[in-house]
């Protein structure tokens, strides 16, 4: 009488102690892995023109109504740091900023300016080591801090010959390259 | 003379008194041969636990070193994550592996900026999102945050399958297309990634 007794709590017992394992199991986790994410954005400072050509078409000697065609140019820029955004104008080699074979226009007699404010001549230094000594030309300061790390501005670049005082040129075309940066500092 | 005539009638019976008890004693042990007591039975329990693990083998530090606005920024190389289990397949029917931010309005964060989890998309080519998905799906079997969270696969337990292990390849990008221009600076996170049975 005691013997089917024991079995039927010994089988209960077993059944309990699975029931529990099987419950055990259902939304059984694993520990948590990780994986870092890291992802750098750099500060930017870009020009753009809108062109990369400027054309005149027909020089006048010893006149200084030798105006290339506009060209604007987009300056953005997102920073952290800094107190200006400078736009520098150079030629790489100020002697020779036109040339036609052996006739050359130097710097000097190559102006610029911005927004119909007015022309100077390339013959500047550096600024912020951006240009060349004597053929560099400073278009704009923008002053920046935190409320426009994050911006930019348009700008119509206006060039010209100033050829008032210089030899008469010779007959041809002339070409040369106008390097555009920007600089923070 | 008396005394010596009793006392070796003393040591006779010593010797003789155990015989006479094995005699006396001798029908009753005859008579016990063959009865059995009652069974008893002693239960025996033995708990099998069931395993289940997440290892990264590699990539688990991601980093984009030039985030562009605007544009899908794809991490370079995947984090390769191996998923082991040896589980009941009575009581077990799948094992899910999910990704998932705690934060999601903040998957990365720098400075005052946030890149949300809407903007952290992955996929795994031998799991579900075969195609990039960003992180914003509910918690499965109480595994991951709502909103911010990914199944990167489901797989059937079956006999065959219950103790088993696979490896897949988390490919991550964040997807700038439309977000606001972030400042510079360095964006960080962390992606948890953790295996649940159901």
């Amino acid at each position: 009488m005691q013997r089917p007794l024991n079995r039927a709590l010994a089988a209960a017992a077993l059944a309990l102690a699975l029931a529990s394992t099987a419950q055990a199991q259902v939304g059984l986790t694993s520990t948590t892995a990780t994986v870092t994410l890291n992802a750098t954005k750099t500060s930017t400072l870009t020009v753009t023109p809108t062109t990369s050509t400027a054309t005149l078409a027909s020089i006048t000697d010893n006149s200084n109504a030798n105006n290339f065609s506009n060209t604007a140019l987009t300056t953005s820029w997102n920073l952290t740091s800094g107190t200006t955004v400078r736009l520098v104008g150079w030629f790489g080699t100020p002697a020779s900023a036109l040339a036609n074979g052996a006739a050359l226009i130097p710097s000097t007699n190559v102006e610029g300016g911005i927004n119909g404010g007015g022309f100077t001549a390339f013959t500047g230094a550096a600024v912020g080591g951006v240009g060349v000594a004597g053929g560099t030309l400073q278009l704009f300061s923008q002053g920046v801090a935190a409320i426009n790390y994050f911006s930019s501005r348009v700008d119509q670049l206006n060039l010209r010959l100033n050829l008032v005082g210089f030899p008469t040129t010779t007959a041809g075309l002339y070409t040369g390259t106008l390097n555009v940066a920007a600089v923070v500092q | 003379m008396h005394y010596r005539v009793g006392r070796m009638a003393g040591l006779g019976l010593r010797f003789l008194a155990p015989g006479v008890l094995l005699m006396l004693g001798a029908p009753d042990a005859k008579a016990q041969a063959g009865t059995i007591s009652a069974a008893q039975v002693i239960a025996l329990a033995a708990t099998k636990t069931s395993q289940l693990t997440v290892t990264i083998g590699s990539g688990a530090v991601q980093s984009i070193p030039s985030l562009t606005d605007n544009a899908v920024n794809l991490f370079p190389t995947p984090a390769v994550i191996t998923t082991s289990w040896d589980v009941n397949p009575g009581q077990t029917n799948t094992v899910d592996l999910m990704a998932w931010f705690t934060t999601p309005a903040q998957a990365l964060t720098g400075g005052s900026t946030q890149i949300p989890s809407s903007r952290v998309l992955g996929r795994v080519t031998t799991g579900l999102p075969v195609a990039f998905t960003a992180i914003t799906e509910n918690a499965v079997g109480g595994i991951g945050t709502a909103g911010g969270s990914l199944r990167l696969f489901s797989q059937n337990i079956s006999g065959p399958t219950k103790k088993a292990s696979r490896t897949d390849n988390l490919e991550l990008e964040i997807d700038l297309v439309g977000f606001a221009t972030l400042a510079p600076g360095t964006y960080t996170g962390t992606l948890n990634i953790q295996a649940v049975t159901q």
